[in-house]
């Protein structure tokens, strides 16, 4: 009889994800899934409401506007981050032992900080947009309190450090899992030196961890540095500097939400194709230029600030452009050699699933357009840009949530979602969802700016089309949910267990290594440990004290010192044979202690001390010990993350020294 | 009254017929999903396409960017031109001159005196002509001739709080 549902809602030759989920696994997906939509949908409300108002249907204030918009981007941007979280951790279960405990804390987080959000907007009146750029959260006009950007600013801290902790865990198990950086991003495979390498899956959480601990380092720098100006009203920040984090936070983790759900999809499509969707060089390839490709592009956010220099203008054009291709050329291409010919298994969730490949796909022609600089210096900040993300994001990734969620409940059921019921929900969803960012392209063409509460004169109708348009869209949610509902009714006849937990004990992974594994290692961090000392000469300090940049980069070297000293002790046998038991704590200390050392380097903390010089050493020493604390909990992570983990932390420092400003 | 700037149409009609050129590939992908192809031959097929593929798009990126490169709305300095000051600031724009020549060479110089602004011009029809940002602590230089008299109107292009929407000014543009 499971057989026989199993074929009703998949390919005949396709695989249930439930029969190889444990009861974990389903719990953490439910939980990720199911927070992400609900947010989706309580947040697809308020857009709602913005275009309504932009309508002139009726008139939210510019308080309320712009508060709701600052909610929605936010909201948006964690629901869809959740989801796909969720997707791919699930998917990715059952090859790499990725660690319920540390996922349910960046669960509580994220969540956490979304709460913090909702209650610094709707409670606080913040309202400086999601992107938070300097330092309009400082300069509201007295339209909101400041502990409500303070709040926020946490906030954002705890959705940072979440996706930080997600990462992390990732991309230690997933190396342990398969041996090493080489062999889980495909490279030993591309060098024929591994007959067995990883699942696409795998390669492309390997890409999106590496490239999340870069997004949540640089995001973690920024917020830390707003929240140490609200805390100390003299600490200024560079405003370039600062755009240049915000936006590489905030482009990176919006891109990564599309990769997540990229290795998510490996897994999904195979079910409806009855192909399997395996490792290929063009693959690994792919996903080497992602990595590349989404560390240097979001410079195109800076296109219209012509003070940033013209050659990261145009790494960012080539980039921008090259980013498109993997998707293009490999991940697409591949899923219609994947779906043509295969006896589609055409459900409620395989519909959803395959036409998530046409909102990237369009989604994405949107973007490379605009990310031309003569063409971006038309459209930079019009409706078109939201336009093309809502493309990709709405009718991609939010489209391949619901198939998800949709395809666990079929599978749960037994039984697919009804042909008529469905056909209504996807053509609603089709039609609203085009029609509403169709009306946006044509705004954006028109030249409407963007975040505007009031649009110029005479434009409202195209607000009243899109809002239309959302309303049928959101019809097709409502539909699809009560659709979902019954399914889940039918679920629970079998008390959801119709296919049973796998019992399959967690894969295997190998031993980690501790960061340094040579005498040569070892003399290198010595020695340049030692050479680090000097920055603990009085001359130093003296020669610093004029210049807040020159002193924060010589807290950044005490730190390194602090963290070359902690790697090479948490290196040595009897160390690592002790804190490898204990990788929990290290990612917590990993996680805390850099935005510690961020945080007290105030100059309303420091320049009090420096009457004495004794107090005086004792601060730089704190920054060292720090750096001990970081350098030492890297060495639980394994050598990949540890060291990726090292050089993150001291890139922190850096980055704040080179972006504060005055003190 | 905004109105349809030529280049942005025809960007616009570009996308248009992209966007539906991939509907129709979906729609013919799916007809042909139905079908009980080999996978072999699907794959042998398919994987001798991709390299037309990427070479086609990777020649369609080298002439698109390498084009773009050469439009660039950056300021190249020098030459006979005349510079305006522009300052933005919470929820005003000052520009200083206001009246400005036709024909010639203007290269506005754009800053902010608290947060970030966006300087988005429209000529007198109202099309929009192109923006730069307002930056506080850095001045973005943009240069641009205008052919056409009249009323240039100003709308910020960056969100700066709760006024952004008012944020708008204008200068003239006239035959000397």
């Amino acid at each position: 009889m499971e057989a026989h549902a199993a074929a009703t809602v998949l390919h005949r030759d396709g695989t249930e994800l439930l029969a190889t989920a444990r009861l974990s696994d389903r719990r953490v997906a439910w939980l990720f899934v199911c927070t992400g939509l609900a947010l989706f949908c309580v947040m697809g409300l308020a857009g709602l409401a913005m275009r309504l108002s932009q309508a002139e249907v009726f008139t939210l204030s510019p308080s309320w506007f712009y508060r709701l918009m600052t909610l929605h981007g936010a909201g948006m941007l964690v629901g869809a981050l959740l989801a796909m979280m969720g997707a791919l951790w699930f998917v990715l279960r059952t090859t790499v032992p990725l660690h319920v405990g540390r996922m349910l804390a960046s669960y509580l987080a994220i969540v956490g900080g979304a709460v913090l959000v909702v209650i610094a907007v709707l409670l606080g009146g913040f309202a400086a947009g999601w992107t938070f750029l300097w330092p309009l959260p400082f300069d509201s006009f007295g339209a909101w309190r400041p502990w409500a950007g303070d709040t926020f600013l946490v906030g954002m801290l705890l959705v940072g450090a979440g996706f930080f902790v997600f990462c992390l865990d990732l991309l230690m198990q997933t190396t342990a899992a398969y041996g090493g950086l080489q062999r889980a991003l495909g490279i030993s495979y591309l060098r024929n030196r591994d007959d067995s390498p990883p699942p696409p899956a795998a390669i492309a959480a390997m890409v999106v961890s590496i490239e999340g601990l870069l997004a949540s380092a640089a995001g973690t720098t920024i917020v830390v540095a707003l929240i140490g100006h609200a805390i100390d009203s003299g600490l200024e920040l560079d405003a370039l500097w600062a755009k240049n984090l915000t936006y590489f936070f905030g482009h990176s983790v919006a891109n990564l939400i599309i990769y997540l759900a990229a290795g998510a999809v490996y897994v999904m499509l195979p079910g409806y194709t009855g192909r399997p969707w395996k490792t290929t060089k063009p693959i690994v390839v792919a996903w080497l230029f992602t990595l590349l490709f989404v560390a240097t592009a979001y410079s195109h956010h800076l296109y219209m600030d012509f003070v940033q220099p013209e050659w990261a203008q145009g790494f960012s054009s080539i980039a921008s452009f090259g980013a498109a291709l993997p998707p293009a050329v490999v991940t697409i291409f591949t899923g219609v050699v994947l779906v043509w010919g295969s006896r589609y298994r055409w459900t409620l969730a395989s519909t959803l699933l395959y036409l998530g490949f046409m909102g990237w796909a369009i989604g994405g022609t949107g973007a490379v357009i605009d990310s031309l600089i003569p063409i971006n210096f038309k459209f930079h900040n019009t409706l078109w840009v939201p336009a093309h993300f809502h493309t990709y994001l709405l009718m991609g990734v939010i489209f391949w949530a619901f198939a998800l969620f949709v395809r666990l409940l079929e599978e749960s059921a037994g039984q697919t979602a009804r042909e008529g019921v469905s056909a209504f929900a996807l053509g609603a969803l089709l039609v609203g969802g085009y029609g509403f960012v169709g009306a946006w392209y044509v705004s954006g063409a028109l030249g409407i700016p963007r975040r505007w509460a009031v649009h110029p004169e005479g434009t409202a109708g195209y607000s009243l089309a899109a809002s239309i348009f959302v309303i049928v869209f959101a019809l097709g949610v409502l539909v699809l949910l009560l659709e979902c509902l019954r399914l889940a009714r039918v679920a629970s006849v079998y008390r959801w267990d119709r296919v049973p937990a796998s019992r399959a004990a967690l894969p295997a992974v190998r031993d980690g290594e501790p960061l340094l594994t040579t005498g040569f290692q070892f003399a290198a961090v010595s020695a340049a440990a030692i050479v680090f000392l000097g920055s603990f000469a009085p001359s130093i300090t003296d020669a610093t004290l004029d210049s807040v940049r020159y002193h924060h980069l010589q807290h950044a070297a005490q730190f390194l010192v602090g963290l070359l000293v902690g790697a090479a002790f948490a290196s040595t046998p009897a160390v690592f044979a002790r804190i490898r038991r204990h990788p929990n704590v290290g990612v917590a200390l990993v996680v805390a202690a850099p935005a510690v050392m961020l945080l007290v380097m105030l100059p309303s903390i420091y320049e009090s001390m420096e009457g004495n010089d004794w107090v005086h050493l004792l601060y730089h020493l704190g920054m060292t010990a720090l750096g001990v604390v970081t350098g030492l909990a890297a060495g639980t992570l394994g050598l990949v993350t540890g060291r990726l983990v090292l050089v993150l932390s001291i890139g922190m420092a850096l980055m704040y020294a080179a972006g504060v400003t005055g003190g | 009254m905004l109105r349809y700037g030529e280049p942005q149409v025809a960007i616009a009609v570009v996308f248009g017929v992209l966007a539906v050129t991939i509907a129709v590939a979906t729609l013919v992908i799916a007809v042909h999903a139905k079908e009980d192809v080999p996978y072999d031959d699907v794959s042998r097929t398919g994987y001798r396409l991709r390299r037309p593929w990427l070479a086609f798009l990777c020649g369609l990126g080298v002439v698109a960017v390498g084009f773009s490169f050469f439009l660039l709305p950056y300021a190249s300095g020098g030459g006979d031109t005349r510079t305006v000051k522009v300052s933005g600031g919470q929820f005003y724009w000052t520009i200083d001159p206001a009246v400005l020549p036709a024909h010639r060479e203007v290269r506005f110089d754009v800053t902010s005196v608290d947060v970030n602004h966006g300087f988005g011009v429209y000529d007198p029809k109202g099309r929009l002509i192109g923006s730069v940002q307002a930056m506080p602590g850095y001045t973005n230089e943009l240069e641009l001739t205008f052919d056409d008299t009249g009323e240039y109107r100003i709308r910020c292009f960056e969100y700066c709080g709760l006024s952004h929407h008012n944020m708008v000014a204008s200068f003239r543009v006239e035959e000397r």
